[in-house]
């Protein structure tokens, strides 16, 4: 065990909540059509998840279960996934045109294309604004003697060394 | 009326940080209290007096829901300029800590090389 | 064949991402593809322009959720005249962008925020909500600012702080304006909105005409709200200033003015005399500012906003005339102003600066890059056979013709001031004799779409030409004139 990060009891609770944040992040994109959430909320919490890791953990054991780089490539694949949904709209009669069979009311597959969208947008926003954080938190203030210094480290990998 | 009031206080709190601060970082505080100070404008208007939430559930009728729920496209709205809220403050951090790299300071005053 | 009008947009979004995803390492392939992708688009927009000015306005319903519940996207003759010119200039800066960018770092970054940008550009130019403009405009405005401080040098930083904060305090009147839009009148569609308008009490109506109005003349760089511009179109890359100085200000502020001027605030005539007052300001404060300016970039940031005041003040005279010249300056300006971005971005990548005083005698070094310089330079200041003439004269018999005969004045003064500050820069920086000069040109890249804009500068005048006039400004005009949403019926498709 590393001595970054916080303590042991800090990092001991995360390690216990930090699935849950995900489960509920993910409940929340998933049942977002028919109760109060989306893709945007879930997607946030699930960015919390990785924050909580990252404040408990420091920065190198969270870019070891996400890379900044997959990060990066899941942002981008999130708002190609949405783009083709949209444009799937195109082979019945416009953009966004919800094409898919609707199923029942109150039930998950209840909205056709809607959840489709959600879980693209939860990717893009989860991984999106991990980068975000990843990207704010490389820099960081020196204290010296002759004043405040100012550090960023170019790369994820140069951080961890 | 008293919440019409209480936004525009929240939005005059917010520009006097934009204008009169001098520190990024507060700045961006009142950038911030802007951002809400619209939002909840846009929310208020929306809002009907002993109204429910905009969710529909299965023991409720169309009516019933037509009658009593507060307006749901105010909040999708919102939702939207959230996000950009959210896209204006992480940018406005990177650039702060940037500008922090070049110049050595937070302070505006100081950051002023461009003049004419 | 109605699928055309969304297909920039996507293009644009779709282009933004798969560089991101796919040639963020490698730097030649992601501007091969950006440079296809621009082009694609180009044409969509430019077979969409003809069928609109053909056969009439273009209705698109999103996700077909037809009016007054969903989403409606329009290209007008108006609209589609600002689409095409913004997808044609961005081909050129595209094309011009690949060879000038080597010098940075991250350059497929650079593809991706660009067409993020012009992706935003595209949105407002086809969005009929007033939610849907604000969206997109944020889009284009976050990408621009980021594009701003691509560079990373300590000015262009402090440039984009400035903008950013401005960019913020015009979004939110902007969006109060909308919570009051749709709180008084339960709709944000602007045909519905318009119908309301004359039901609105005229406090309200000034007070949201007057939020909308401060928040985009300040994207506009209308002279109160002025300040960001010279810093932030003078600091940011070439080919960024080109497309913020030639295209951005005028689809995400001036479009939107003539939006409201003309087509929303029908009943609030009064709102064309702060038109003309600002405009009358901004031209005059930008022509005498740019007179001092020692920096060619910072100088034509300043001419931007003086030419900009040309057409705010065509805006604000209204009427046939004052409209044709509104958007005859409009593509003049675009046009000219792009290029001279682009010849100060050739003329830095060669000598490394853009202080007028280090620069002397390129004539003799540079000779293409001098001839459209030139070319650009006295398109601006209003010589003849271009365009800009054309367009300052018609705003200047606007103005006569409307009884503003002060206006007039004025507009004639600036136009000699800007003769005056171009031919001052010109006989210094391009014919000034040097001594031993040595011939090193820009690489041809950089001069092809400099070429191009300039063929397009000198022939722009031809749209004036009556046959050709009445098929695309007229069209235009009309819309600006008298804009009617009462002949189209639910459900129609034109």
């Amino acid at each position: 065990m590393n001595d970054k990060g916080m303590s042991e009891i800090v990092k001991g609770i995360s390690r216990i909540v930090f699935p849950f944040i995900l489960l509920y992040g993910l409940s929340l994109i998933l049942y977002g059509h028919i109760t109060p959430g989306g893709g945007f909320s879930g997607g946030v919490v699930i960015t919390g998840g990785f924050v909580l890791l990252l404040l408990a953990f420091g920065k190198g054991y969270v870019f070891r279960i996400l890379p900044v780089n997959i990060a990066k490539a899941l942002d981008s694949a999130g708002a190609l996934g949405f783009l083709a949904i949209a444009l799937l709209g195109f082979l019945s009669s416009s953009f966004f045109y919800n094409l898919l069979p609707k199923g029942y009311i109150f039930h998950l597959w209840s909205a056709g294309t809607i959840i489709l969208s959600n879980i693209m947008i939860g990717l893009k926003i989860a991984s999106g604004l991990f980068v975000a954080i990843a990207v704010l938190s490389m820099a960081r203030l020196i204290h010296t003697k002759e004043g405040i210094k100012y550090k960023q480290s170019r790369t994820t990998e140069e951080e961890d060394q | 009326m008293i919440v019409y009031i209480i936004v525009a206080l929240m939005f005059f709190t917010g520009l006097y940080g934009i204008i009169a601060k001098k520190n990024i970082i507060k700045i961006i505080v009142g950038i911030n209290i802007v951002g809400y100070a619209s939002n909840l404008l846009f929310i208020l208007l929306g809002y009907k007096w002993g109204g429910i939430a905009p969710i529909i559930t299965e023991d409720m009728t169309a009516v019933y829901f037509i009658e009593k729920a507060v307006d749901p496209l105010p909040q999708a709205l919102v939702l939207t300029s959230i996000v950009i809220d959210l896209a204006f403050v992480a940018f406005l951090a990177a650039l702060a800590i940037r500008l922090f790299e070049r110049y050595g300071t937070f302070d505006m005053d100081k950051i002023r090389r461009l003049k004419g | 064949m109605s699928h055309l009008i969304i297909l920039p947009v996507a293009i644009y979004l779709g282009a933004a991402f798969l560089i991101a995803l796919l040639y963020k390492k490698d730097e030649k392939l992601a501007g091969v593809a950006a440079i296809s992708f621009v082009l694609l688009s180009a044409i969509a927009s430019i077979i969409s322009g003809i069928d609109v000015f053909t056969n009439g306005k273009i209705l698109y319903f999103a996700g077909g959720w037809e009016r007054p519940l969903g989403i409606v996207l329009m290209l007008d003759p108006l609209s589609s005249i600002f689409h095409i010119m913004t997808n044609i200039i961005a081909f050129f800066v595209i094309l011009y962008s690949t060879v000038y960018m080597k010098k940075y770092t991250w350059t497929p970054y650079f593809y991706t925020l660009f067409m993020i940008m012009l992706a935003g550009m595209n949105g407002i130019l086809i969005s009929m909500d007033i939610f849907n403009i604000y969206v997109f405009f944020e889009v284009a405005s976050i990408a621009s600012f980021i594009l701003v401080a691509f560079g990373l040098r300590a000015e262009e930083l402090e440039a984009s702080m400035k903008y950013t904060v401005m960019s913020f305090i015009a979004s939110t009147m902007i969006l109060f304006a909308i919570a009051l839009i749709y709180g008084f009148t339960g709709t944000l569609n602007i045909p519905a909105f318009m119908s309301e308008t004359s039901g609105l009490s005229p406090v309200h109506l000034w007070f949201i005409a007057g939020l909308l109005f401060s928040g985009f003349a300040l994207k506009t760089a209308l002279v109160p709200f002025h300040t960001w511009l010279p810093d932030a179109h003078s600091m940011a890359p070439a080919p960024v200033s080109a497309i913020l100085s030639g295209m951005f200000i005028k689809v995400v502020g001036l479009y939107v003015l003539i939006r409201i001027t003309a087509n929303i605030f029908i009943v609030l005539p009064q709102i064309r005399i702060l038109l003309l007052l600002f405009g009358a300001l901004s031209m005059v404060f930008g022509g005498l500012m740019a007179y001092g300016q020692k920096n060619i970039k910072r100088l034509y940031a300043y001419s931007t906003i003086s030419q900009v005041g040309y057409c705010a003040v065509g805006l604000g005279i209204g009427g046939y005339l004052g409209s044709l010249g509104v958007l005859m300056h409009f593509i003049a300006h675009a046009l000219s102003k792009s290029l001279l971005f682009l010849n100060i971005g050739a003329i830095e990548y060669i000598n490394g600066t853009t202080e007028a005083e280090q620069l002397q005698g390129l004539n003799d070094s540079m000779p293409a890059t001098t001839l459209f310089g030139s070319t650009g330079m006295l398109g601006i200041a209003g010589v003849p056979p271009m365009g800009n003439f054309w367009s300052k004269l018609i705003i200047i018999i606007a103005a006569v013709k409307a009884g503003y005969t002060g206006i007039a004045v004025l507009c004639i003064i600036v136009a000699v001031i800007t003769l005056g500050y171009f031919l001052k820069l010109q006989r210094t920086v391009y014919y000034k004799k040097v001594e031993n000069p040595v011939k090193k040109e820009a690489p041809k890249m950089l001069l092809f779409p400099m070429g191009c804009l300039a063929l397009l500068v000198f022939i722009s005048g031809i749209l004036l030409v009556p046959g050709i006039k009445d098929k695309t400004l007229d069209k235009a005009v009309s819309v600006m004139e008298n804009f009617s949403y009462m002949d189209i019926k639910i459900g129609e498709n034109r």
